[in-house]
């Protein structure tokens, strides 16, 4: 199935499905280089194993002194220079076309970190899932908040570096509604151990390749729902909140470590956890009140619970968890307090 | 040829009979071990960079092993993050960069020159010596820590406090590049002063004229690699800060550094392998190489460009737009010296008298995996197109028919051919013939896959990948399978010729090349007398049929 493809049409095989209006002059582009490279290819070593088999070795077979062929070297030092321009021409113009984001374009904000994402769309609210709308021009302001990272989606054909202390940006326009995949695409390291190098199990394995994220293409009416469902009315309604604080634990990636149900994780559970008293690292007792909490979500190393690594594993959130947000994971530890 | 009569004189006397098979002159392992001889300079190196060079291949086949399933295979992700790191560092610093002009070029360069050794036999020595400590600190900090930054050492993830031993391993490095500077130099100065008479520069055989270029790019590139690791230990040891956002440095900064040496370290791997491909091409058709002075001018242009196109690597990185079209309308004119060097030896071939030795065969293996690996550069080289396949399996393959299709290629064809003449043994070439095969079907199955799998999309440097790029790992992990057998009976088929091999002739491939006009393996002082050179290398025409005859002396024919 794939062979007969691959024969019928070697290029568009060799592309993910596009789905955004970046990808037309890219596999356009993609496509005009396959096809004079396999051109030249072909003559190269098409020439070659036919001298190869034509110029034999046999007896009675000498070869012929090298003669000086001005008119070729000179041909094939020149000829390629056309060709070279051109492609140089149209890259550099492909590419122009995907630094300039119009003036229209949505922003939407994006934060990576080892290992995860962060998307905050213009209504403030953020989430882990992009969701951007079809027929709408979209620019990403991206950073980074510890190392490099790169933003990568193969159905966009876009990509850039997330760089610590600098923003960067890409734009695109989906033209498919329906769901793709978001890879970083610049080296950021791993963990399969624990800080006392034991090795955890497969499934909490995290790092570069795990910093794969869903992105959604919906119609600009989907998105502007998607948008407020993240803005949900909490005012007055602490079991709302809890719940909000619930989406958070799983959003921020809380859950990889801190389990809810008592259950024992690579840092203590939320479990019964809120209003006790702890015994820390350096032997005293706290007590896990509200300053507790918010301490621990963005300064970790502050206060370390006894029996847990030191230094903590858990990177600080300073920047990419808002004050509310933080309301709302106290208002769900509080729920699950007994 | 003829001869004058020239005294030996120099370091030859301290080493034994200047006139006698190199490998006999003086025996004992101190007599390895203090060498100044070039020729027992480069089998050192020979053994040291085939060792890294089975390091580095154990570590790619972990890591294509890890790879075959999803999920954990074999290893944690941290150990693969380590392999790949491995890999890359051992590949690149210890055997690839080293491999052809050490080991290699020490051997037939001053040979080929008509020299009796190096300008410099002692630093010779010295640059050996320098290669094994830089190699022994690089080894300390993979025994002793865990390097997972991959072979680029990108900052800040390199410069993370828990990450102490990545400043030994570029420390290693930074040795290592001593010994690499120390080399060129010698062979600088060689090519300018020791030329036998006759040698001129439209006589020098291109392995020299490779040898040169490289050496250029080694003296000029390599000093930015050690100002780049001395700016990262300031910035360790002082808090000074240059690369790192958290002391204020910039670390786009450090990748213009580290590219503005390993990309001209990229010709410092392929020119050499380059050179080799010309000198067998020449030899097994029975003809000039077409375009000689083409080919020796090619080879100094790239080492000219390399130096102007490192930010082709940081396309994506956020550099400014104009000097990202810089690059890339510089980058484009890389291909037309590499064009002018395939199309010159293809042309070679027509009205040759084609040999298909095992040599040959890797010769015309790495026409046609450079090809490949030069044409794809066309696709990372146009921006837009290099935005989707930058960091992506496709630039993994791509480099990997550059390196390994060509450099390693040519080392191996080179290998070959200059076996007869390093230990004056015979290899068997049927044996020889199968590894190539295997070689040459492992490692198009290995990379092909990757240039599908990248181009839709798989990211480099992945301990885990999605459900739809598992067929390609598949396929890719089964040819490293391939590859490595096929490597396994190389590594036979020269071992088994040094210890059960025949005889070799004085000349067993009929060459005109300087270096087969000379005892097989040579004596001590390479020429009994210093030759005096009345044609050029590849004068198949103008050489005698004595000079060109591939028997033992004693069944020439009779004048």
């Amino acid at each position: 199935m794939n062979g007969v493809m691959l024969a019928l049409d070697p290029v568009s095989y060799q592309l993910p499905e596009a789905m955004a209006t970046s990808a037309g002059p890219i596999d356009w582009l993609f496509g005009v280089i396959f096809w004079i490279s396999a051109a030249f290819f072909v003559g190269i070593v098409g020439a070659m194993v036919f001298f190869a088999w034509k110029y034999r070795k046999r007896p009675g077979h000498k070869s012929e002194p090298t003669e000086h062929y001005p008119i070729l070297e000179l041909g094939w030092t020149i000829a390629p220079i056309p060709i070279l321009v051109l492609l140089f021409h149209w890259g550099f113009q492909g590419y122009i076309d995907l630094s300039i984001p119009p003036a229209d374009a949505i922003e939407i904000r994006v934060k990576g970190f080892q290992w995860g994402w962060d998307f905050e769309y213009p209504n403030g609210e953020s989430d882990n899932v992009l969701h951007v709308p079809k027929d709408r021009n979209v620019k990403l302001v991206m950073s980074s908040t510890d190392v490099l990272h790169a933003f990568y989606v193969p159905g966009f054909r876009t990509k850039r570096d997330l760089v610590p202390s600098m923003y960067t940006s890409v734009w695109f326009r989906p033209t498919k509604t329906g769901e793709t995949d978001l890879m970083c695409a610049e080296y950021c390291g791993g963990r399969s151990k624990d800080a006392n190098g034991d090795e955890l199990q497969p499934s909490q394995f995290k790092g570069h390749w795990s910093m794969w994220a869903k992105v959604v293409v919906n119609t600009p009416e989907d998105f502007e729902k998607y948008m407020d469902g993240l803005a949900p009315d909490l005012k007055g309604d602490p079991a709302k909140l809890a719940e909000r604080g619930k989406t958070i634990w799983t959003k921020k990636q809380c859950a990889g470590c801190h389990t809810i149900d008592g259950s024992k994780g690579s840092a203590p559970t939320w479990k019964g956890l809120f209003g006790k008293s702890h015994k820390m690292a350096d032997g005293t007792d706290v007590v896990a009140d509200e300053n507790y909490v918010r301490e621990s979500i963005l300064t970790p190393n502050a206060k370390i619970v006894a029996g847990y690594p030191s230094p903590s594993l858990m990177p600080s959130f300073q920047g990419t968890v808002k004050d509310k947000d933080i309301d709302a994971i106290i208002a769900f530890m509080k729920s699950i307090k007994d | 040829m003829s001869a004058v009569d020239v005294p030996v004189t120099g370091h030859a006397n301290d080493h034994g009979d200047p006139h006698v098979n190199y490998l006999k002159a003086k025996s004992g392992i101190g007599s390895w071990l203090y060498t100044l001889d070039h020729k027992r300079i480069g089998i050192l190196y020979l053994a040291m960079v085939s060792l890294a060079f089975l390091a580095g291949g154990i570590f790619a086949l972990l890591l294509r092993f890890e790879l075959f399933t999803r999920g954990k295979t074999i290893v944690d992700a941290e150990t693969y993050n380590r392999f790949f790191t491995l890999h890359g560092a051992i590949m690149v610093f210890l055997f690839i960069i080293p491999s052809v002009p050490a080991a290699l070029g020490n051997f037939c360069l001053p040979i080929m020159l008509g020299a009796k050794d190096v300008a410099f036999p002692r630093l010779n020595m010295w640059s050996f010596y320098i290669y094994l400590i830089g190699a022994g600190i690089s080894l300390y900090s993979i025994i002793n820590g865990a390097v997972d930054t991959g072979w680029t050492f990108y900052t800040p993830y390199s410069a993370s406090p828990t990450k102490n031993y990545v400043w030994a391993m570029t420390f290693g490095v930074f040795v290592l590049g001593f010994s690499s500077i120390l080399t060129g130099l010698n062979f600088l100065v060689t090519t300018h002063t020791m030329r036998a008479p006759g040698v001129t520069w439209r006589r020098l055989p291109l392995f020299v004229w490779g040898m040169y270029a490289t050496a250029i790019i080694q003296v000029l590139a390599t000093p930015v690699l050690a100002i780049t690791v001395l700016l990262l230990g300031m910035e360790r040891v002082f808090g000074l800060g240059v690369f790192d956002p958290r002391l204020g440095g910039d670390p786009v900064l450090f990748q213009h550094f580290f590219w503005f040496y390993s990309h001209p370290a990229v010709y410092i791997m392929i020119v050499p392998g380059m050179a080799i491909v010309s000198e067998i091409i020449a030899t097994f058709t029975r003809r000039a190489i077409v375009g000689y002075f083409a080919i020796a001018m090619s080879s100094l242009s790239l080492a000219l460009l390399g130096f102007l196109v490192w930010g082709h690597h940081m396309f994506t990185a956020g550099m400014s737009e104009f000097s990202t079209m810089l690059f890339s309308a510089l980058t484009f004119l890389v291909a037309i010296p590499s064009g002018v060097k395939v199309f010159n030896w293809t042309t070679t071939l027509y009205k040759g008298d084609v040999w298909l030795t095992t040599p040959m065969l890797y010769a015309l293996s790495f026409i046609f995996l450079f090809s490949i690996g030069g044409l794809t550069g066309l696709f990372l080289g146009s921006l837009s197109v290099d935005i989707h396949l930058h960091d992506t399996y496709y630039v993994v393959a791509h480099f990997h028919y550059v390196m390994m299709g060509g450099t390693v290629m040519g080392f191996i064809g080179g290998l070959f051919y200059w076996w007869p003449k390093i230990t004056g043994k015979l290899y068997n070439e049927s044996i020889a013939k199968v590894g190539w095969f295997l070689v040459f079907v492992g490692f198009n199955v290995t990379f092909i896959s990757q240039f599908i799998m990248g181009s839709r999309g798989m990211p480099r440097r992945y301990y885990d990948y999605l459900p739809q790029f598992e067929p390609f790992h598949k396929a890719s992990t089964i040819g490293s399978w391939i590859l490595g057998l096929g490597m396994l009976i190389e590594a036979y088929a020269l071992l088994s010729a040094v210890f059960s091999g025949k005889k070799s002739p004085p000349n067993p491939w009929g060459s005109a090349g300087y270096e087969w006009n000379t005892a097989t393996p040579p004596v001590l002082a390479n020429f009994v007398e210093t030759p005096v050179i009345t044609r050029g290398p590849y004068d198949y025409h103008l050489a005698t049929p004595e000079e060109l005859f591939d028997g033992f002396p004693e069944d020439a024919p009779k004048k």
